[in-house]
């Protein structure tokens, strides 16, 4: 479960630049949405300007042309309120009718602070006076109470620190809270994915917001799982039709030999009818190989053969087909030759003794059945880099490169799915290859060092 | 090898094709075997059983009424003689079930009748070797039973080992028999690394069977492979 880790590193960073956009998008909007609010001066700052800029001569006073220019544009009135008698002593012209000409030192404080008749006001200090300017309602919003601690303004940067660590931090938790169900619903859909392939049969509890998802995962492997053993029924069902076919054919097939194989050794018979019965042993002999490879074959290819697996010794166990072959007497016209180093005793594989001996004793077969005008078969056994080599070889006709590499490389009609229209060649040869697969081994086919061809079975030594 | 002793032996073939029956019949018949009987189901074979005492028994799996496995188990109860199955069932487990309960040898079909000959002799040869007469090779003879070789009229002793040897070789006479079948044969399985011992032992078999130990005729090596004993007829 590679694949969480990685999620949960792409949910946090994705979380960390959506928190830092975001912040930025929020000062940048704030300060687009203020830019045109506030003009390019501070209304304490005008107040305070209008303030020194008012000439006073005893009770005359006089505001200068630039200053008034200043007011209207900012749509301000402004009255001067003197010192010693609380009273305006000079106001614009624009001043509003409800403004008071006369105020107690409570309603100073108050329009210090906020509002004259909820007009927004600031003040400036003059000339033993103090200016009060005034802009329209709607104009300013004045924050009249905001008192903090002297301590949280004096610690600002370690306040805005702590809150934007906890801002972080209650983040992660609301991440972990929302996303650790997620996670939890998600590691077993991942995990139901990647046994499919493997044809295990698959269950995800079908729980949480990924239930769904988890019930096409159960559905999915359901079907796997039946495709699977309806392949298995029809593999079955075709390696029982033919052992039964070649069960049925032997008993028939035993009375063809039998006869025919004393009527080939029988004396009193014309030499001529001797031979015709001759053929009919090696024509039934040769069915009789038949039969038995195909069954042989096909429950190698479905894996219904079970393997009688044992500690061998393959230096024996070749040399024994070997001398089978001979004592058989096949004919004069193949002899074979043991060619494995007399040093070589023994060579250990782990495999099944009966077909081992099957392989090697299709090979030497082969030979025979390819090389009508005979040939002489050599057979040996070499030990290579933890790999048991058994070769078996012949000076007869061989193979062009063309039909070797296509004996190497193109697979057999009966494991071909597709229509082949080609000559078929007997079952020899890819029971060899089933034997060897089964044993971990393969299979090399080539041109002999004596002239025909050479075919090795490579077996991993069992050490 | 003189083996007419053991065309005298008492054989009872069980199958229910009736013509692989004559079939098997007269094979055994031509190679000069005398005492035959034939069953085609389990009840008949233990009536024949029964009466004609059979010295080995030819038995098919498939019987109309049972197996040939119980078949076997049943007769060996009324006496011990060997059994070989001949059977069309050719699967791995099948032959190793009939061996495994105490078959001994298994043949599937179909078959020449040269091999049936084969196995039929080997199995009798086997059982019943203490019958066996003397083995006659060129120069000089084994006697089995005493343990001895008789050359120019002196015997010699053989040794438990050589025995051994002799025995294997003699019960595959003309054919090869490959070194590990021989080391096998003398120090029992997995016989590895006794190929040095093995030929010690053949050099003393020869001294003690050929007339020229150096030039053997009898006991000839096959290069690579085995051994073979030639015997006289």
């Amino acid at each position: 479960m590679k694949s969480v880790p990685r999620l949960i590193r792409r949910f946090i960073s994705i979380l960390f630049l959506s928190i830092f956009f975001l912040l930025l998008l929020n000062f940048l909007l704030l300060y687009f949405m203020t830019k045109d609010q506030t003009s390019s001066r501070s209304p304490y700052a005008t107040a305070q300007e209008a303030a020194r800029g008012l000439i006073r001569d005893g009770e005359n006073c006089a505001l200068g042309q630039d200053f008034q220019e200043m007011l209207r544009e900012e749509n301000a009135w402004a009255v001067f309120i003197d010192n010693d008698t609380h009273r305006v002593i000079w106001h614009t012209e624009d001043l509003p009718e409800d403004i008071p000409m006369e105020y107690s030192l409570s309603e100073i404080a108050d329009l210090t602070l906020g509002y004259v008749r909820d007009y927004p006001t600031y003040v400036g200090d003059g000339d033993n006076g103090i200016m009060v300017l005034g802009y329209p309602r709607d104009r300013y919003w004045k924050s009249m109470w905001p008192t903090w601690d002297y301590d949280f303004i004096a610690n600002l940067p370690w306040n805005i620190l702590t809150v934007m660590l906890l801002n972080l931090l209650s983040f992660l938790i609301l991440y972990m809270v929302a996303n650790t169900g997620l996670l939890k619903s998600v590691n077993p859909i991942v995990k139901g994915i990647q046994t499919l392939p493997t044809g295990e049969p698959v269950y995800v509890r079908e729980k949480g917001v990924l239930s769904e998802l988890a019930a096409s995962i159960n559905h999915t492997s359901e079907m796997l799982q039946m495709q699977q053993r309806q392949l298995r029924r029809k593999e079955t069902a075709r390696a029982n039709w033919i052992a039964g076919v070649s069960h049925d054919i032997r008993t028939p097939l035993s009375m063809v030999m039998g006869y025919a194989g004393q009527l080939a050794g029988d004396l009193r018979l014309p030499e001529e009818e001797q031979k015709k019965a001759q053929v009919i042993v090696r024509q039934s002999a040769r069915m009789k190989n038949l039969i038995n490879d195909l069954n042989l074959a096909s429950k190698l290819e479905y894996n219904m053969q079970p393997l009688a697996r044992g500690r061998e010794n393959a230096v024996a166990l070749v040399r024994q087909v070997a001398v089978d072959f001979i004592n058989m007497d096949i004919d004069r016209r193949f002899q074979i030759e043991w060619t494995a180093e007399e040093s070589l005793r023994a060579c250990m594989v782990d495999g099944d003794r009966d077909l081992l001996m099957r392989a090697v004793s299709n090979l030497i077969q082969n030979s025979i059945n390819h090389n009508e005008q005979g040939c002489r078969i050599y057979v040996g056994v070499w030990q290579e880099e933890g790999s048991c080599v058994i070769r078996v070889e012949d000076d007869g006709k061989g193979a062009s490169d063309a039909q070797i590499e296509k004996l190497n490389h193109t697979p057999h009609y009966m494991v071909c799915d597709t229509n082949t229209t080609e000559q078929r060649h007997g079952l020899g040869l890819l029971i060899v290859r089933q034997i060897a697969a089964s044993h971990g081994g393969t299979v090399r086919i080539g041109r002999s060092s004596y002239g025909g061809l050479s075919v090795e079975i490579v077996l991993p030594v069992d050490s | 090898m003189d083996i007419t002793y053991l065309k005298e032996k008492r054989i009872l073939i069980v199958d229910d094709e009736q013509e692989l029956l004559d079939m098997v019949v007269s094979i055994l018949k031509e190679d000069g075997f005398r005492n035959i009987r034939t069953a085609s189901s389990v009840k008949d074979a233990l009536e024949t059983a029964g009466t004609f005492r059979p010295e080995l028994a030819i038995l098919d799996v498939m019987l109309p009424d049972g197996s040939g496995f119980s078949l076997m188990e049943r007769l060996k109860v009324q006496a011990d003689y060997p059994i070989l199955f001949l059977t069309a069932r050719g699967e791995a487990d099948d032959r190793l079930r009939g061996l495994g309960l105490g078959a001994d040898d298994y043949m599937v079909k179909p078959f020449l009748p040269q091999e049936l000959i084969f196995r039929v002799t080997a199995i009798l040869r086997r059982s019943y070797k203490g019958e066996e007469p003397l083995v006659r090779l060129q120069g000089s003879m084994i006697d089995f039973s005493r343990g001895e070789v008789v050359k120019g009229g002196e015997h010699i002793p053989l040794t438990a080992k050589e025995h051994a040897l002799l025995s294997a070789l003699c019960r595959n006479a003309g054919r090869i028999v490959t070194i590990d079948a021989l080391c096998e044969a003398a120090w029992g399985d997995n016989p590895y690394g006794y190929e040095n011992s093995l030929m010690a032992h053949i050099r003393r078999i020869r001294e003690k069977i050929e007339v020229c130990p150096s030039q053997p005729i009898s006991l000839v090596t096959v290069k690579g492979l085995g051994y073979k004993l030639m015997v006289e007829r």
